[in-house]
């Protein structure tokens, strides 16, 4: 039913996203990148993709130069999309918005901990993160103050009522502040999203589930030997995913990677994630892995029309492209070749 | 902006449409309560009702639906295929050109519907008073109503589903060229469906004198 | 004259050429000591430069590492640090500097150590940590070999400084000192020997004159005996030559007693 009128309101910006996806550096540009010796080849390799223009008027090049550039390509073209949707979609790509807000959020709490002129802090922000009154977030020069504004200025309001109160960020960790966030964006989304119905419930579904659980193991991994507890770890895991509610309560019980591993032994696709891979060293890390089988829903949701899940994706993959070709200009810098190939391919 | 709160509103539940069906019904049955237990029951009679109604007026009404629902069809199936054409036609213009023969897909069905309404009006002619209610002029009436019927309904979901695939093709067409043929094929299929409904609007039409 | 410049001001006695053999022999001591110093502080500076050495490619190959291992950090996690520095309190690897004495040169060395708590171990607890975690230890890593570096650097230049100075001394000792040592000696001892031949000849002079003085006095009392026979014969010719002969004899007496005592 939904591609009777999806259409109407979103079918232009989905066909525009579909062709920015056409963009998207394919297997052969991979190959072309690694065989190059300097970044200048890199820059050369690139003119023949979509980020051509971009770099063409760079004299200096390097890594971060590049990395900055090509992710503000990628903010301009989510901000086209932005500005061309409608309603429920305008909602969607706020949503995805979000995750950034958090990020840039918690880097204001930092500052403001540590009494930094927040100012500064605005210009390292994520692009796709900035919202209109975060100017306003940096007047606020201590943190229940801050907690305030945070409420009344920015979406994430609802987040922080009922997960933390003022005196929590004065005295939690900061990781565990963006971790509490995350859990509770993530909810969010994803019953929004469930109220879409359809294809996009369906993927989205997906796709956020993954995202929840591979949190959920990320946070058990790197909670062993800290001093975060078994039970402030049972708090961060998000309730969506496929590993709730069992699945977290024995990660929350878990004290090493085989107990984790035995947990992820009932699903399949996860089974494989932990197969041949000691979290440590090896070719393949496991957050390798968990990129791989993200890129692999991500490109899975292009398969079908009339739904949202596909912009959510289209971010993502992006993403990774960046991550991708950063890395790979990052392994020709310094002359790492031998790693050149960790890259996630994605077409 | 705002979050979307969890806690609030209650996913899935009651939808304004529901709402609205379940009014109607509602309604449609306290009328039906009420007559059947006032004893006035036999006033709901279908049939009578159906005589009742002059078979020019029959006719006409087939007439405008099988144009309308037609064109309605043709509309959607444009609208569909207008806009991911569009958007996929700005990061690969050339696809513009190619896929405008989709909507010519679409237009076809409108243009079905159009030679069926010409070929039910020809029918139509002025009889007399005492002639009007002969069963041959009632089952022109049906005949025309149900022939225009089924060709504006058949017409309506062959132009969504020209529609639909359609918009499929431009942006398949938009990714990888070589798609463009195959799921053309696909779209060719999905508009023969219109021509079944023509045939039989024909075929029905057709015993009318 | 030549000779001055490479000697010591000083009067050519004999009490001066013994202090003067003393402290000859005090430079060669001196020297002799010295040039072991120097020996043994060019070992320990071959021994270093072939540290630093070592330690300059290990560090090469250890920033390399570090600085991927960033990369890698980057690639998963995107940008953290500014939250990695914030996190901070206090610092958990430390310096602490210690002296090492060799060959009576104070050496720095320097020590790093860790201490407190890991302050960033939930940085990246939702993405990323095991990766932030392997390059805070490779990088702690690189800060051990720079802080390696840094102290045999140090030890380096300070060893420098001091083998050139111990080298200037040494120097200094060998060509200028003893040589001006045992040129003031030769010259001490040359002038001695002049004043001995001086004083030898002077005493043969004055023998000479004595003898001469003799001589006369035998002459003269010859002929005062032959005039006195002949005063017997002719009288007063003797009263005109007496008053010269005793007043040189007094004087001649006089200079000698002086000269040799």
């Amino acid at each position: 039913m939904e591609a009777l009128f999806f259409n109407a309101d979103d079918g232009y910006i989905e066909a525009i996203v579909r062709g920015y996806r056409s963009s998207i550096l394919n297997n052969t540009s991979y190959i072309n990148l690694t065989q190059c010796e300097t970044l200048e080849d890199v820059k050369l390799q690139l003119a023949a993709s979509d980020y051509g223009t971009l770099l063409q008027n760079e004299s200096h090049l390097s890594t971060s130069m590049l990395a900055q550039k090509c992710l503000d390509k990628l903010v301009q073209e989510f901000e086209y999309i932005r500005a061309h949707a409608v309603a429920p979609l305008s909602q969607f790509l706020d949503y995805m918005t979000y995750a950034y807000m958090i990020d840039n959020v918690i880097l204001l709490i930092t500052g403001t901990l540590h009494e930094r002129d927040t100012h500064e802090l605005l210009d390292r922000c994520h692009p796709l993160g900035v919202f209109d009154s975060m100017p306003a977030l940096c007047v606020a020069t201590n943190v229940a103050e801050l907690y305030n504004s945070v409420l009344v200025e920015t979406p994430l309001a609802p987040y922080f009522k009922d997960c933390l109160s003022a005196e929590d960020l004065d005295e939690m960790n900061i990781e565990i502040i963006r971790n509490t966030l995350y859990k509770a964006y993530l909810e969010d989304f994803y019953y929004f999203s469930q109220s879409f119905g359809g294809p996009t419930a369906e993927i989205m579904s997906e796709l956020l589930q993954f995202e929840a659980d591979r949190r959920s193991l990320n946070i058990t991994i790197n909670s062993f030997g800290t001093e975060l507890t078994k039970d402030d770890r049972a708090k961060l895991f998000p309730s969506i995913g496929r590993l709730y509610p069992e699945g977290n309560l024995k990660l929350a019980k878990s004290d090493d990677i085989d107990q984790v591993k035995a947990t992820c032994d009932v699903f399949l696709e996860y089974r494989q994630f932990f197969d041949g891979s000691s979290s440590t060293g090896a070719s393949k890390t496991l957050e390798d892995r968990f990129f791989e089988y993200e890129v692999h829903l991500n490109k899975k949701s292009f398969q079908q029309q009339f739904h949202y899940a596909l912009f959510y994706s289209f971010l993502k993959l992006k993403e990774q492209e960046i991550r991708n070709i950063v890395w790979i200009s990052e392994c020709i810098s310094q002359g790492q070749k031998e790693r050149i190939n960790n890259y996630i391919p994605i077409f | 902006m705002g979050a979307y709160s969890t806690r609030d509103s209650s996913y899935g539940g009651t939808s304004p449409m529901a709402l609205y069906s379940y009014l109607t019904l509602t309604g449609l049955g306290l009328v039906g309560l009420y007559m059947l237990l006032t004893g006035s029951g036999e006033q709901f009679n279908v049939g009578e009702f159906i005589m009742s109604i002059s078979p020019h007026q029959w006719s006409l009404m087939g007439i405008a639906l099988c144009v309308g629902l037609s064109v309605a069809g043709a509309a959607w199936g444009i609208f569909i295929t207008g806009a991911s054409l569009v958007g996929a036609g700005v990061h690969a213009p050339r696809i513009v050109t190619k896929n405008l023969i989709s909507i010519i897909f679409c237009e076809v069905v409108a243009i079905y519907g159009l030679i069926m309404a010409i070929v039910f009006s020809a029918k139509l002619k002025d009889v007399q008073d005492a002639t009007i209610t002969s069963s041959e002029m009632y089952y022109k009436g049906f005949a025309l109503f149900w022939a225009g019927l089924t060709t504006g309904l058949c017409n309506l979901v062959c132009g969504v589903s020209v529609g639909i695939t359609g918009s499929s093709a431009a942006l398949a067409d938009a990714q990888d060229g070589q798609l463009f043929v195959k799921v053309l094929v696909i779209e060719i299929f999905g508009s023969i469906v219109g021509l079944f409904g023509l045939i039989v609007g024909l075929l029905v039409s057709g015993k009318v004198a | 004259m030549s000779g001055t410049s490479n000697r010591l001001a000083v009067f050519p006695t004999r009490m001066t050429l013994s202090v003067m053999k003393q402290k000859l022999k005090g430079a060669q001591t001196g020297h002799s000591l010295l040039k072991r110093k120097s020996e043994a502080l060019t070992k320990r500076f071959r021994d270093i430069v072939k540290k630093i050495d070592d330690a300059k490619r290990l560090m090469g190959k250890v920033m390399q590492v570090a600085s991927f291992s960033l990369a890698e950090v980057t690639y998963i996690t995107g940008d953290i640090g500014y939250q990695v520095q914030e996190s901070v309190k206090n610092a958990q690897f430390r310096v602490r500097a210690k002296q090492e004495n060799v060959s009576g040169v104070m050496l720095p060395a320097f020590e790093s150590y860790q201490e407190g708590t890991n302050a960033n171990e939930l940085t990246g607890l939702g993405r990323g940590g095991q990766q932030v975690q392997r390059c805070k230890e490779t990088y702690i890593k690189a800060v051990e070999t720079l802080v390696e570096l840094a102290s045999l650097q140090t030890a380096f230049v300070i060893l420098d400084e001091v083998i050139k100075l111990t080298n200037r001394r040494v120097n200094a000792i060998e060509h200028i000192i003893i040589p001006r040592y045992e040129n003031t000696i030769k010259f001490i001892l040359s002038e001695l020997d002049e004043q001995d031949r001086e004083e030898f000849f002077r005493l043969k002079k004055v023998q000479g004159k004595k003898k001469e003085a003799a001589a006369r006095d035998t002459l003269e009392r010859e002929s005062r005996q032959a005039a006195e026979g002949k005063k017997v014969r002719e009288g007063g010719a003797t009263e005109s030559v007496n008053p010269s002969l005793p007043q040189p004899s007094d004087l001649l007496g006089g200079d000698d007693e002086d000269v040799i005592f």
